[in-house]
Parts: structure tokens; sequence; C-alpha cells
């Protein structure tokens, strides 16, 4: 018993120290997405993330970092570099290999379609990093359907009414720069799982209640 | 399964990158040569390389304008999403520019014309001599003809790409911005990005792809063989649309035409003018220029497979018989039968000795001899012969 109990807590330990080495460089033309991507992995407490800085390349940020987990968003064109195996072992002694789920193409099929792909140093545990490239998958996801609705509120004459009275709504009683109250809608939307539209009506139901409750 | 709707109701995903070279698809695709040809072709123009070879891989397009050293990497299994790739046609020869930045092209240029490919790169080899810091030239992706010309070129005039230079990759648009901001010191990209450079001020193209070897393979269609399986029918039509788009690419009365097109936005997306430098009849621009349909340029040659196994090999390990699956993947048996079904003449033969012409040469097809360009390299060698 005692010998079990060593060593569950010996594990539990080694599963700790190698769950919070796993060091995520997060390249996204998204930051927004990016925001809620870090911040999901962070409450999860299982790695550390880290991003590129203004005006910095992505083979400067590899070098800088050492990441285990590169996760890139598909739209940036520089993910070219990533592509080579070989060049990046001689730049940098540790290996980089693109991280390819051979035995799950659903999966990685989902990846692309949501516009993300890794690279994964050879060697980090994939129970590591499966759960981080989920997390990414799921919210590269959700962000793509939240920009499909609002395209097409857009082009729906009721959504779009809708929308423009909670920007405004947004910019006159919460000081939001148009951008601010489209990104805020979209956020809202991305964190809840809810649609935009639903957003804005609740928005704007709420505002109407409180109005309510001020004229009573 | 035999393909019932000969092409009809058959769409092919079909993806493809912001440049020059992409012309003949821009063209069959707006000027409804698919269609025409019954079947629908569906347009992704993709960011990145190692876009279109995962979405390949993973069923998300079914073909792609490629580069060969790309298709062959994924047939071969080099690149993780590995899957199973043929080659039924090449789409363009030549059209690449290696650019160094002003003060090495200045001593290699030394004030006059450009000089012949190997004098220049001796010129350089010389200039090296005395540098301690090893310059950074760029290419577009490991897996490219611009990798592998720009190796040959290099090697032949005695440098060791692998000791004097350090290598990296860059994307093909971002060369001009890169080079000017001293992050490299080179690159060898397609149209029109060295004349891009050019009017920058950036750098100067020293030796074209051409100069490297003569009328050598650029850009291929690549295919998913599961699709190309499924519907024979839908790729043949693929083939004959791009076959008929070729002369009118390559006709200098449409240059200005076909550079408005490929102007826009959605496709190379900058000025007309770079973009028409790098097509036939093109006024200026110190750059290479695409040859897409005349002297068999559509063909795919499996010597040219084999040459590009053959240089991947000779910087990379490669699994055996890794040059004979290359040539296994191109199909000149799919590009005839698209060629008969337009009455073009097909080449008698699958392999030509790549090097063994330096003057216009015949060539016995099946119908009328077709004249042939020279394919020299810059060093004499021959191979397959």
């Amino acid at each position: 018993m005692r010998c079990d109990a060593a060593w569950l807590l010996l594990s539990r330990q080694a599963a700790r120290v190698a769950v919070s080495e796993l060091k995520v460089l997060l390249v996204d033309t998204e930051p927004e997405r990016a925001r809620i991507l870090e911040a999901h992995l962070a409450s999860a407490g299982a790695t550390v993330t880290v991003r590129l800085r203004p005006g910095e390349q992505l083979p400067e940020a590899v070098a800088r970092e050492a990441p285990d987990v590169i996760i890139v968003d598909m739209a940036r064109p520089d993910r070219d570099w990533l592509d080579d195996i070989r060049r990046a072992t001689h730049r940098d002694p540790r290996p980089v290999a693109m991280f390819v789920d051979v035995d799950d193409p659903a999966f990685m099929e989902a990846a692309i379609e949501a516009g993300v792909s890794s690279y994964t140093v050879v060697g980090t545990a994939m129970p590591d990093v499966k759960p981080v490239m989920r997390a990414a998958v799921a919210i590269f996801r959700r962000y793509r359907q939240v920009e499909l609705e609002l395209q097409r509120a857009e082009s729906s004459l009721r959504e779009r009414l809708l929308l423009d009275r909670a920007k405004s709504f947004l910019m006159k009683h919460r000081r939001m720069t148009e951008p601010e109250a489209h990104r805020w809608l979209r956020r809202q939307a991305m964190e809840r799982s809810r649609r935009v539209a639903d957003i804005a009506a609740e928005l704007l139901r709420d505002a109407g209640e409180e109005e309510a409750r001020k004229n009573a | 399964m035999p393909d019932q709707t000969a092409g009809g109701a058959v769409t092919m995903r079909l993806g493809l990158l912001r440049l020059t070279d992409a012309a003949p698809v821009a063209l069959a695709a707006t000027s409804g040569l698919f269609s025409e040809e019954g079947v629908t072709v569906a347009l992704s123009v993709e960011p990145s390389w190692a876009n279109v070879a995962d979405k390949l891989a993973f069923g998300l397009l079914d073909g792609a304008v490629m580069l060969p050293p790309l298709a062959l990497a994924m047939e071969l299994g080099l690149r993780p999403a590995a899957a199973r790739i043929l080659v039924p046609m090449s789409l363009s020869l030549n059209g690449n520019s290696v650019v160094l930045k002003e003060e090495l092209a200045a001593h290699v240029l030394q004030g006059g014309a450009r000089p012949p490919a190997l004098e220049a790169g001796r010129r350089l080899a010389r200039l090296l001599r005395g540098e301690r810091r090893r310059p950074r030239l760029a290419v577009v992706h490991a897996f490219s003809t611009h990798d592998l010309l720009l190796r040959y070129w290099l090697a032949a005039s005695g440098i060791d790409p692998d000791e004097a230079i350090e290598m990296t990759v860059v994307p093909p648009a971002d060369m001009p911005e890169a080079l000017a901001a001293g992050r490299i010191d080179g690159f060898c990209a397609g149209a029109p990005w060295g004349a891009v450079a050019a009017r920058n001020a950036a750098g100067r193209a020293v030796v074209l792809s051409s100069g490297i070897w003569r009328n050598h393979p650029e850009k291929c269609l690549a295919v998913r063989a599961d699709w190309a399986e499924r519907h024979p029918c839908a790729l043949r039509a693929v083939l004959r649309a791009l076959l008929r788009a070729g002369p009118a690419c390559d006709d200098p009365a449409r240059s200005a035409s076909l550079a408005a097109l490929l102007a826009e936005p959605g496709w190379v997306g900058v000025p007309a003018d770079l973009v028409a430098a790098s097509l036939t009849g093109g006024a200026g621009g110190d750059v290479d220029r695409s040859l897409f349909a005349a002297h068999a340029a559509a063909f795919p040659w499996r010597s040219h497979a084999r040459w590009f196994a053959e240089q991947m090999a000779r910087w990379r390990s490669l699994p055996a018989e890794a040059a004979s699956r290359a040539e296994r993947a191109y199909r000149p048996d799919l590009y005839a039968e698209a060629a008969r079904d337009l009455g073009l003449p097909v080449p008698g033969a699958d392999r030509k000795t790549e090097g063994g012409h330096d003057a216009p040469w015949s060539l016995t097809t099946d119908s009328a001899p077709l004249s042939m360009l020279p394919d020299v390299f810059c060093d004499g060698a021959r191979f397959g012969s």
C-alpha cells in the first residue's frame, strides 16, 4: 500500500512537472482569439504561453523561446518556415517536427478546417500536447463560427438592425469605438458560446430593463 | 469506382498561391474553360505552401498548383502529412530569379550586364572567401524548385550551400521586405517578387533560373491519387481546360490583359506592369519569363521527376528507390489522353536527356514533330543519358 501511495505521489509529481514544463508559442494574426486561447490554457494550468513580440519574426521567436509546442494560425504565410524539420534542427538543437495526429485524421481535418496548425518538439509526450491542440481547435472553430455569424447578420436586415442598435448602445453608454463594440460583441459570443445576435438582443433587453427600473 | 458523371457534377477543389505562374488556372477559371470542358473547379487561394500540402494531404483539396519537389516529398513521405499524389501535367517552365542585396549584387554584376550563371556564381564564391559571416539566402519552401536550383547553382560555382550559406525559408511575397530590412542577404523566388525587390531598390537579380537550367520545369498540377482514380473523366476535363489556357498565357498579344487579371487583389495583387514583366511579351523588368504551353512545356517528363528526386537525395536522405517512385508519380499517360482529345501532339517518349540539348531541337511525337527548346545546365552536366 505504502509503495502504491508513494508511486502515485511520484507519478503525480512527474505528471505535474512534465505538464508545467510545456511551453506553447502561440502565433496568431487575431490578437483577440489569441487572448482567449491563452486565458483558456492558463486556466487549465497546464502550460506557459508565449507570443511573438511586436515586429518579431517567427524564426527569432522560436530561437528565443525554444517552445515545446508551436500553435500557428494557418492564415500566416510564414508557416512555411516551420515546414522543414531539418533546417529547424540545424538552427536550434531542439528538433522541431510537425505534429500530425496520423492516427486521428478526422481531428487533423477539423484542425485544418478551423485554420490552425501545430508543430511540436520530438519527444514531447503526446498526452500533454493533445489537450492543448484540442483547446486550440475548439477556440479557432468557435471564432470562425462567430465570424460567419457576423457576416450573416450583416446581410440579414433584422439582425443587422439589432447589431447596429447594440453597437450604438455600447458606443454611447460604454464609450467604445465602433471596432471596440464589434469586438466586444464577438468576444461575448465566443466566450459564452452564444450567437452574436442573441448577445446583442440580450444586451438591449437588459439595457431596456435598467432604463425601466430607473424610470419607475 | 468509375466516374459515372462524365465530370459534369464533379467539383475539383484546386489550391494555388498568389504567383504569376498560376496564370493558366486563373485564365481557365475566369474565361469559363473549365465549365466548357464540363467540370466545376473551386479555386482556393492559400497563404502558404504548407497549407496547400496539408489540405491536399487531408482531403480538403483535390488538387493544387504545386512545386514539384513538394508534391514528390508528399508522395515519398518526406513530410509528415504524406499522401498519394500524382502529377498529370506540368504548368510552367522558368520564371524564378536569384536576387542579392545591392552590395553583393554590385560585386557580382561589376557594373556590367548580367554574366552567365556560372561566372556570376564564381564571382560570388570569390567574394564569400573573404567574408566572416555566412550570407543568409531565402527560398520559398524547403521542398521547392527554388531550393534545388539555387543549391545546384551554388554547388556548381564552388559554394557549398550547407556550409557556406545559411539557407532559410521566407514567403515569396515577404522576400522584398525581408531583403530591404536586412533579415536576408538574397533570395530565390518566382515572379513577380524579384521585380518588386528591384523596384524597391533592395537588390538586383544576378541570375535567372533559366540561366541555371534552361527551360526548367517550375510548377506542376498535383492531384490526390484517390481523387484521380474516382474521377478520371473530371480530371481529363481539367487537363483539357488547362491545356487550352496555356497557349493564351504564352501569347505576347495577351500579356497586358492577362497581367491586368492577375494584378487584381484576389490574385497576385501587385502592379500589373510587374506581373507583365514575367510574361512573354511583357515589357521591361529584369526577371525570368514563364513559358506555359509551347514546346511541350506542359508535358510531365519523367526525366524531370527523376532530376528533382536525385537533387533532393543530394541534399537530404531519401528512401531507397525514391527516383523511380518519383518517376511513377508523373503520369504522361494521363496528359496524353487529354492532349489527344484536343488533337494536340503527344511526345513519343516519357523521358529526355536533361541537359542534352544546347540548341533548339525537334521532338518526335505521334503526329508532326514538335520544336523543342534547349535544356542545358549552367555547368554543362547531362542527366539520364
